[in-house]
Protein backbone atom coordinates (compact mmCIF):
# COMPACT_ATOMS: atom_id res chain seq x y z
CA UNK A 1 0.00 0.00 0.00
CA UNK A 2 1.46 3.74 -1.09
CA UNK A 3 2.07 5.61 1.61
CA UNK A 4 -0.35 8.84 1.67
CA UNK A 5 1.94 11.56 1.00
CA UNK A 6 2.93 9.43 -2.21
CA UNK A 7 -0.86 9.28 -3.32
CA UNK A 8 -0.84 13.01 -3.13
CA UNK A 9 2.77 13.51 -4.65
CA UNK A 10 1.49 11.05 -7.63
CA UNK A 11 -1.93 13.28 -8.11
CA UNK A 12 0.25 16.34 -8.29
CA UNK A 13 2.71 14.94 -10.66
CA UNK A 14 0.08 13.82 -12.85
CA UNK A 15 -1.44 16.78 -12.78
CA UNK A 16 1.79 18.71 -13.98
CA UNK A 17 2.11 16.17 -16.53
CA UNK A 18 -1.10 16.98 -18.12
CA UNK A 19 -0.90 20.63 -17.77
CA UNK A 20 2.73 20.43 -19.79
CA UNK A 21 1.48 17.86 -22.12
CA UNK A 22 -2.03 20.27 -23.13
CA UNK A 23 0.45 23.48 -23.41
CA UNK A 24 3.04 21.49 -25.82
CA UNK A 25 -0.17 20.54 -27.82
CA UNK A 26 -1.70 24.19 -27.76
CA UNK A 27 2.05 25.03 -28.75
CA UNK A 28 2.00 22.82 -31.40
CA UNK A 29 -1.46 23.47 -32.63
CA UNK A 30 -0.65 27.28 -33.01
CA UNK A 31 3.09 27.13 -34.77
CA UNK A 32 3.30 28.77 -38.83
CA UNK A 33 5.69 26.88 -40.76
CA UNK A 34 6.14 27.77 -44.52
CA UNK A 35 7.60 24.99 -45.95
CA UNK A 36 8.45 24.99 -49.88
CA UNK A 37 8.95 21.64 -51.86
CA UNK A 38 11.21 21.77 -54.90
CA UNK A 39 11.86 20.34 -58.45
CA UNK A 40 14.89 18.30 -57.51
CA UNK A 41 12.58 16.64 -54.68
CA UNK A 42 14.14 18.63 -52.12
CA UNK A 43 12.14 20.24 -49.41
CA UNK A 44 12.88 23.31 -46.85
CA UNK A 45 10.99 24.45 -43.74
CA UNK A 46 12.15 28.32 -44.25
CA UNK A 47 12.87 29.44 -40.70
CA UNK A 48 10.73 31.83 -38.99
CA UNK A 49 12.14 35.23 -39.11
CA UNK A 50 14.03 35.22 -42.10
CA UNK A 51 12.93 38.05 -44.81
CA UNK A 52 11.60 35.05 -47.04
CA UNK A 53 9.25 33.42 -44.74
CA UNK A 54 8.00 36.53 -42.90
CA UNK A 55 7.04 37.65 -46.57
CA UNK A 56 5.02 34.67 -47.65
CA UNK A 57 3.58 34.18 -43.97
CA UNK A 58 2.29 37.63 -44.31
CA UNK A 59 0.83 37.12 -47.66
CA UNK A 60 -0.72 33.88 -46.87
CA UNK A 61 -2.52 35.11 -43.61
CA UNK A 62 -3.95 38.01 -45.86
CA UNK A 63 -4.93 35.45 -48.15
CA UNK A 64 -6.90 33.13 -45.61
CA UNK A 65 -8.36 36.46 -44.09
CA UNK A 66 -9.81 36.88 -47.42
CA UNK A 67 -11.01 33.33 -47.45
CA UNK B 1 -28.76 19.06 -49.56
CA UNK B 2 -28.00 20.85 -45.82
CA UNK B 3 -24.54 21.76 -44.83
CA UNK B 4 -24.09 22.08 -48.46
CA UNK B 5 -22.17 25.17 -49.83
CA UNK B 6 -22.75 26.71 -52.93
CA UNK B 7 -18.67 27.19 -54.31
CA UNK B 8 -19.51 30.45 -56.66
CA UNK B 9 -16.64 29.91 -59.56
CA UNK B 10 -15.85 32.62 -61.73
CA UNK B 11 -13.80 32.40 -64.46
CA UNK B 12 -11.23 35.24 -66.28
CA UNK B 13 -10.18 34.60 -70.01
CA UNK B 14 -6.51 35.34 -69.93
CA UNK B 15 -3.48 35.26 -71.30
CA UNK B 16 -2.15 33.31 -73.57
CA UNK B 17 -0.68 30.64 -71.51
CA UNK B 18 -1.46 27.96 -74.11
CA UNK B 19 1.07 29.62 -76.58
CA UNK B 20 -1.86 29.59 -79.36
CA UNK B 21 -2.76 33.37 -80.20
CA UNK B 22 -6.75 32.64 -80.38
CA UNK B 23 -9.31 32.94 -78.25
CA UNK B 24 -10.28 29.73 -78.24
CA UNK B 25 -7.13 28.12 -76.51
CA UNK B 26 -7.74 30.53 -73.83
CA UNK B 27 -11.80 29.91 -73.21
CA UNK B 28 -10.72 25.71 -73.56
CA UNK B 29 -8.54 26.68 -70.69
CA UNK B 30 -10.48 28.78 -68.55
CA UNK B 31 -13.92 26.76 -69.12
CA UNK B 32 -11.75 23.53 -67.73
CA UNK B 33 -10.14 25.72 -65.08
CA UNK B 34 -13.37 26.77 -63.84
CA UNK B 35 -14.65 22.70 -63.88
CA UNK B 36 -11.69 21.08 -61.90
CA UNK B 37 -11.72 23.88 -58.85
CA UNK B 38 -15.72 22.74 -59.11
CA UNK B 39 -14.29 19.22 -58.58
CA UNK B 40 -11.43 19.78 -56.30
CA UNK B 41 -14.31 21.57 -53.94
CA UNK B 42 -16.19 18.24 -53.84
CA UNK B 43 -12.83 16.26 -52.75
CA UNK B 44 -12.19 18.71 -50.10
CA UNK B 45 -14.39 19.68 -47.95
CA UNK B 46 -11.71 21.79 -46.08
CA UNK B 47 -11.14 24.42 -49.27
CA UNK B 48 -12.20 27.73 -48.32
CA UNK B 49 -10.77 29.11 -51.56
CA UNK B 50 -8.85 28.47 -54.79
CA UNK B 51 -7.78 29.94 -57.88
CA UNK B 52 -5.55 28.46 -60.94
CA UNK B 53 -2.91 31.24 -61.74
CA UNK B 54 -1.10 31.23 -65.26
CA UNK B 55 2.82 31.82 -65.48
CA UNK B 56 2.29 35.33 -66.00
CA UNK B 57 0.38 35.55 -62.41
CA UNK B 58 -2.86 36.42 -64.48
CA UNK B 59 -6.24 34.43 -62.86
CA UNK B 60 -7.32 31.79 -65.26
CA UNK B 61 -10.18 30.72 -63.04
CA UNK B 62 -10.91 31.94 -59.30
CA UNK B 63 -13.11 30.87 -56.49
CA UNK B 64 -13.28 32.94 -54.06
CA UNK B 65 -15.94 35.27 -51.93
CA UNK B 66 -13.64 37.94 -52.39
CA UNK B 67 -12.91 39.96 -55.15
CA UNK B 68 -9.01 40.98 -53.97
CA UNK B 69 -8.12 37.12 -53.55
CA UNK B 70 -6.73 36.64 -56.69
CA UNK B 71 -4.29 39.63 -56.79
CA UNK B 72 -3.68 38.35 -52.67
CA UNK B 73 -2.88 35.26 -54.48
CA UNK B 74 -0.95 36.70 -56.78
CA UNK B 75 1.55 37.98 -54.56
CA UNK B 76 1.61 34.81 -52.24
CA UNK B 77 3.15 33.10 -55.65
CA UNK B 78 5.50 35.87 -55.90
CA UNK B 79 6.78 35.27 -52.23
CA UNK B 80 6.77 32.09 -52.77
CA UNK B 81 8.62 31.78 -56.05
CA UNK B 82 11.35 34.46 -54.52
CA UNK B 83 11.24 32.36 -51.42
CA UNK B 84 12.72 29.52 -53.24
CA UNK B 85 15.88 31.21 -54.39
CA UNK B 86 17.51 29.58 -57.16
CA UNK B 87 15.64 26.22 -57.10
CA UNK B 88 12.57 25.47 -59.40
CA UNK B 89 9.40 25.44 -57.46
CA UNK B 90 7.29 22.55 -57.32
CA UNK B 91 5.13 23.12 -54.37
CA UNK B 92 4.59 24.87 -51.09
CA UNK B 93 2.64 25.05 -47.56
CA UNK B 94 1.87 27.72 -45.35
CA UNK B 95 0.07 27.00 -42.03
CA UNK B 96 -1.09 30.07 -40.03
CA UNK B 97 -3.47 29.93 -37.19
CA UNK B 98 -6.12 30.83 -39.25
CA UNK B 99 -5.90 28.34 -41.66
CA UNK B 100 -3.85 26.97 -44.36
CA UNK B 101 -2.26 28.11 -47.80
CA UNK B 102 -1.57 25.63 -50.54
CA UNK B 103 0.69 26.16 -53.97
CA UNK B 104 1.07 23.65 -56.61
CA UNK B 105 2.88 24.45 -59.85
CA UNK B 106 2.37 22.40 -63.09
CA UNK B 107 2.69 22.85 -66.58
CA UNK B 108 3.12 26.39 -66.41
CA UNK B 109 -0.18 27.11 -64.43
CA UNK B 110 -0.03 26.96 -60.46
CA UNK B 111 -2.88 26.63 -58.10
CA UNK B 112 -3.33 28.32 -55.02
CA UNK B 113 -5.96 26.91 -52.59
CA UNK B 114 -6.98 28.19 -49.15
CA UNK B 115 -7.91 25.45 -46.51
CA UNK B 116 -9.33 25.38 -43.08
CA UNK B 117 -6.46 24.27 -40.44
CA UNK B 118 -5.00 20.96 -40.04
CA UNK B 119 -6.13 19.01 -43.25
CA UNK B 120 -4.05 16.35 -44.77
CA UNK B 121 -1.41 18.29 -46.58
CA UNK B 122 -0.26 15.39 -48.42
CA UNK B 123 -3.96 14.73 -49.82
CA UNK B 124 -4.44 18.08 -50.49
CA UNK B 125 -0.87 18.50 -52.66
CA UNK B 126 -2.14 15.68 -54.60
CA UNK B 127 -5.63 16.56 -55.49
CA UNK B 128 -4.13 19.95 -56.39
CA UNK B 129 -1.75 18.25 -58.84
CA UNK B 130 -4.00 16.17 -60.34
CA UNK B 131 -6.68 19.18 -60.66
CA UNK B 132 -4.13 20.90 -62.67
CA UNK B 133 -2.94 18.40 -64.60
CA UNK B 134 -7.04 17.37 -65.82
CA UNK B 135 -6.96 21.53 -66.42
CA UNK B 136 -4.21 21.36 -68.88
CA UNK B 137 -5.57 17.81 -70.60
CA UNK B 138 -8.89 19.07 -71.10
CA UNK B 139 -7.83 22.43 -72.80
CA UNK B 140 -5.39 20.13 -74.98
CA UNK B 141 -2.31 21.75 -73.81
CA UNK B 142 0.98 19.93 -74.30
CA UNK B 143 2.89 19.96 -70.50
CA UNK B 144 5.95 19.46 -72.06
CA UNK B 145 5.55 22.36 -74.74
CA UNK B 146 4.16 24.56 -71.91
CA UNK B 147 6.94 26.22 -69.36
CA UNK B 148 9.96 25.12 -67.20
CA UNK B 149 7.87 23.56 -64.54
CA UNK B 150 6.92 19.69 -65.66
CA UNK B 151 6.08 18.85 -62.22
CA UNK B 152 6.55 15.65 -60.71
CA UNK B 153 5.91 12.70 -62.41
CA UNK B 154 5.70 10.54 -59.65
CA UNK B 155 3.32 12.67 -57.92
Amino acid sequence: MLKPHRVVLDKVSSYTDEAAAFMRRRRHHRREFVRIRFQSGAEADLPEGTPEADRIAESARRLIELG
Amino acid sequence: MPGQVTWPVCCYTVADVTGKSDESGGNALASAAGRVLENLAELEPELVAAGIFDAAREPVAVASGSSAWASEAAVLLDAVEAGSGDEKLDSAHIACEGGEAFVVSESGLSLVAVTGRFVLASLTSYDMRMALRDAVRSAGLNPASEAENGGNADA
